[in-house]
């Protein structure tokens, strides 16, 4: 039946305990990473594996990041009504990128060992090195640095643009703003889609200098979508367990996220699909040496885990409108596609470290826990300044009665 | 309009006169909604909403159970995938196996994308022939459109409850005080109107004439046939003479405007394509004074025959071997393939083809031999003597003796 939900009696504030467990997980966070670059400092011969676990897991939690601003900017950018109670959710995860910003800074210092372009060995074949020759002019420090500027800058004027204005909206509550963020949204998704693409150029591809893939970006980007979703989602489904937005997010909204995660799952697929075909039939080695680094040994396994992880098995599971409508069961699908995108990303990344072994360590961890702490307290700070649903967007009535057919 | 009391057993196809059903018409959503979930409490089974617009909350407020179309077309994707998986065993690896760039022959990323397309299109065809099936559409008459109001309005802006007599617990009082107690704006009951008759002329006439008519329509594609497929010897009639008869020559036809009757001319003697004169016997074709040439044309250098060997490589292996054994992966394919009726290439370290002199095997790689194609053009001039070069040094090294390999690998030997 086509009723609004009455959300004057939810609690649309974060409170206490989002602050409580905003200084826990930053406290945490910040160890974590103090204890990382600590040994990455005191031992240098773990510098080389340090660095590609710090890359890893800063362009996994980079790939939520623009997960989630890429969810704001398509509702903007489709006028989407449905979704206006869980933007908030996607700004919020959207406003770590000033965070991660920052933690981008490391990278820079640790190119040397990350990019074999930027001191390239010496008993290198000499068409290799005529290779890194030619692709000297884009594949430099000082013009690496300038388009990583670029990039992280692009990022934070889009997300403060759209989380400002959004943030603004609740205070006067002009529906002109909602106008000047839909007006923009064309250009932003543009600057967002090419940045992301070079960023996934520069930061990842370029771990094997002699390899290219056009489609990489697109790749990278799927995975970003997916996360987006999948983590606004969780995000969701713990707020409504901890007592907010109970009644503000029906079954119809999550099956409408799990639409979406479900049809990106498989955008995912189809795009690494297209990459391995087109590399498989053609042949060449100088393209299908970075598909033999990962599908022999035990990279190979972790090549199976990502088909069967992160494709077949998220679509057997919400692939019907069951599981869609019901938060728990498709919370922990969320949680499981969260857990192997990160996998995701360690494939693309870590390879290039060694190629013979997967060389899962304590490092990971701490590494993942300290950027994960940071960026949750950073988003939970965000989140606990303002209501968790815009509450005077001109489109919340709208999403409020949204009903699947 | 009388309001008959329809017998006990109300036939399918109401006749003419009797009561179709009752129809009530509601201004908007909501009490159509509110009467929809009173009706379905009533119990009825032959009843129907009628909007012009799809309505959230309608499939639940009616009690529809859910569409089993999902489980079809699953089915019908299912289908889909594993007939394309069928078709390309069948047509890459069975009826006509053929090998492609050296991969195997089933082979599943590239069926994949087929695979795909034919999953979404069985299931996109089934999925909307099968709606229409399980509406029983297209309906091209329904009785509720003797009503006036619902013909004109249903489409545009008013919505409608229709239960039908064949309903086994319709009690047209009953059904009236259902639909009048609901907040219909109108409650009217539709009598199937009678048929209009067939005229008297067209029942007796209409099917000897319509035989007629189709007979006649018949005659002309029957001319045509006959035209066709009659020899004969007047010549035939030509509807667009222009494109028949064009006024051009074909090859082989004469032309007696000239000399020698022929409408296709002969080069002028001497004639050569621009930069194709290859006026150098030796270098283009391996003929030195008449005789296949024994040396080459430029000076044999490690760097020329490191060229050799990578062309070679590209060439040559495939089907000679990386060693010129003439045990290639494409022939050990087609050997294990087709064994009765597969040549294998020869083994270039053979005798024969060691004492050929150069120019030969220079022709025989610009020209082909045997079941081998030529490959004049697809591998330039100079790069053929490289070629050639790199087999003469494959030829040397197969049968070295041993003092020539150099004595710190000497241990390697095996």
């Amino acid at each position: 039946m086509a009723e609004v939900a009455d959300i004057r009696r939810d609690n649309v504030w974060l409170g206490g305990a989002g602050r409580a467990v905003a200084i826990v997980a930053g406290a945490v966070g910040a160890v974590g990473l103090g204890i990382g670059g600590a040994i990455a400092w005191a031992q240098p011969d773990q510098r080389a594996h340090f660095f590609a676990s710090y890359l890893t897991n800063y362009c996994y939690f980079l790939s939520l990041g623009l997960g989630g601003l890429f969810l704001v900017l398509l509702e903007h950018l489709a006028r989407a009504g449905w979704s206006v109670v869980v933007r908030r959710l996607a700004e919020g995860i959207a406003s770590t990128l000033p965070v991660l910003c920052l933690l981008f800074l490391p990278v820079l210092w640790g190119m040397g060992y990350l990019y074999p372009w930027v001191n390239p060995r010496g008993d290198l074949a000499e068409h290799l090195q005529h290779l890194l020759e030619w692709k000297r002019p884009y594949l430099n420090t000082g013009f690496f640095g300038v388009r990583a500027g670029i990039y992280l800058v692009v990022w934070l004027a889009i997300s403060y643009y759209y989380l400002a204005l959004s943030s603004r909206q609740d205070r006067t509550g002009e529906p002109r703003l909602t106008l000047r963020l839909e007006g923009l949204a064309p250009v932003a998704i543009i600057l967002f889609g090419l940045t992301l693409t070079f960023a996934s150029f520069d930061w990842m591809m370029s771990r094997d200098p002699f390899w290219y893939s056009t489609i990489f970006g697109v790749y990278y980007f799927a995975g970003c979508v997916v996360g987006g979703f999948a983590l606004v989602t969780v995000v969701a489904v713990l707020l409504q367990r901890g007592g907010r937005l109970v009644s503000a997010i029906s079954p119809d909204h999550y099956q409408d996220l799990g639409k979406y995660t479900f049809g990106f799952i498989v955008f995912w697929a189809y795009i690494a699909f297209s990459q391995y075909l087109l590399i498989w039939y053609g042949n060449i080695p100088e393209e299908t040496q970075w598909y033999v680094r990962r599908s022999h040994g035990p990279w190979g396994g972790v090549s199976v885990l990502l088909l069967l992880g992160h494709f077949v098995l998220p679509f057997v599971a919400i692939i019907s409108r069951w599981p869609k409508r019901r938060p728990a069961l498709l919370g922990a699908v969320c949680v499981w596609i969260l857990g192997v995108h990160w996998f995701d990303v360690y494939w693309l990344v870590m390879p290039e470290y060694s190629a013979t072994a997967v060389p899962l360590s304590w490092l990971d961890v701490v590494l993942f826990v300290g950027m994960g702490g940071v960026c949750t307290a950073r988003a939970l700070l965000w989140l606990g300044r303002r209501p968790l649903i815009p509450i005077r967007d001109p489109r919340l009535e709208e999403s409020l009665a949204f009903e699947n057919a | 309009m009388g309001e008959n009391i329809p017998p006990a057993d109300v036939p399918v196809v109401p006749r003419a006169g009797t009561v179709y059903g009752v129809l009530a018409e509601y201004d908007g959503v909501a009490p159509l909604l509110e009467a929809a979930a009173k009706v379905r409490d009533g119990g009825y089974t032959y009843w129907d909403t009628y909007t012009p617009i799809p309505i959230h909350g309608l499939d639940e407020a009616m009690g529809i159970r859910k569409t089993r179309l999902p489980w079809v077309v699953f089915g019908a994707g299912v289908s889909g995938a594993l007939l394309a998986l069928l078709m390309q065993w069948w047509m890459n690896a069975f009826n006509y196996s053929y090998v492609v760039s050296g991969k195997p022959l089933l082979n599943l990323p590239p069926y994949i994308p087929i695979i795909f397309e034919v999953t979404i299109l069985l299931s996109a065809i089934t999925a909307f022939l099968g709606m229409l099936l399980l509406n029983k559409l297209p309906q091209l008459y329904h009785s509720w459109f003797a009503s006036r109001a619902f013909a004109r309005r249903v489409t545009t802006d008013r919505f409608f409850i229709g239960i039908e007599a064949r309903d086994p617990k319709f009690d047209i009082a009953e059904v009236r005080a259902l639909l009048g107690s609901t907040r219909a704006s109108q409650v009217e009951t539709v009598v199937e109107p009678a048929a209009p008759a067939m005229p008297e002329q067209v029942r007796k006439y209409g099917l000897p004439v319509a035989v007629l008519l189709l007979a006649v329509a018949l005659v002309p594609p029957l001319l045509i046939a006959k035209a066709r497929l009659t020899p004969r010897n007047s010549p035939r009639v030509q509807v667009i003479a222009d494109m028949d008869q064009q006024p051009k020559f074909l090859p082989q036809q004469a032309n007696p405007l000239f000399l020698d009757d022929r409408a296709m001319r002969p080069l002028v003697a001497g004639t050569v394509a621009v930069h194709h004169a290859n006026l150098d016997k030796f270098l283009y074709q391996g003929i030195a004074e008449g005789q296949w040439a024994t040396g080459f044309p430029m000076p044999v250098t490690t760097t020329l025959v490191a060229r050799g060997q990578a062309r070679f490589n590209i060439y040559c292996t495939a089907c000679h071997g990386w060693d010129g054994a003439g045990n290639g992966p494409a022939a050990v394919q087609g050997a294990a393939r087709s064994p009765e009726s597969w040549v294998m290439p020869t083994s270039l370290l053979d005798g024969v083809v060691r004492e050929r002199p150069n120019g030969h095997i220079f022709n025989t790689i610009s020209n082909g031999i045997r079941t081998m194609p030529a490959y004049g053009d697809q591998i330039p001039v100079a790069d053929r003597w490289a070629i050639l070069g790199y087999v003469r040094a494959l030829q040397l090294s197969q049968a070295a003796p041993k003092a020539l390999v150099p004595a710190e690998r000497q241990a390697e030997l095996r």
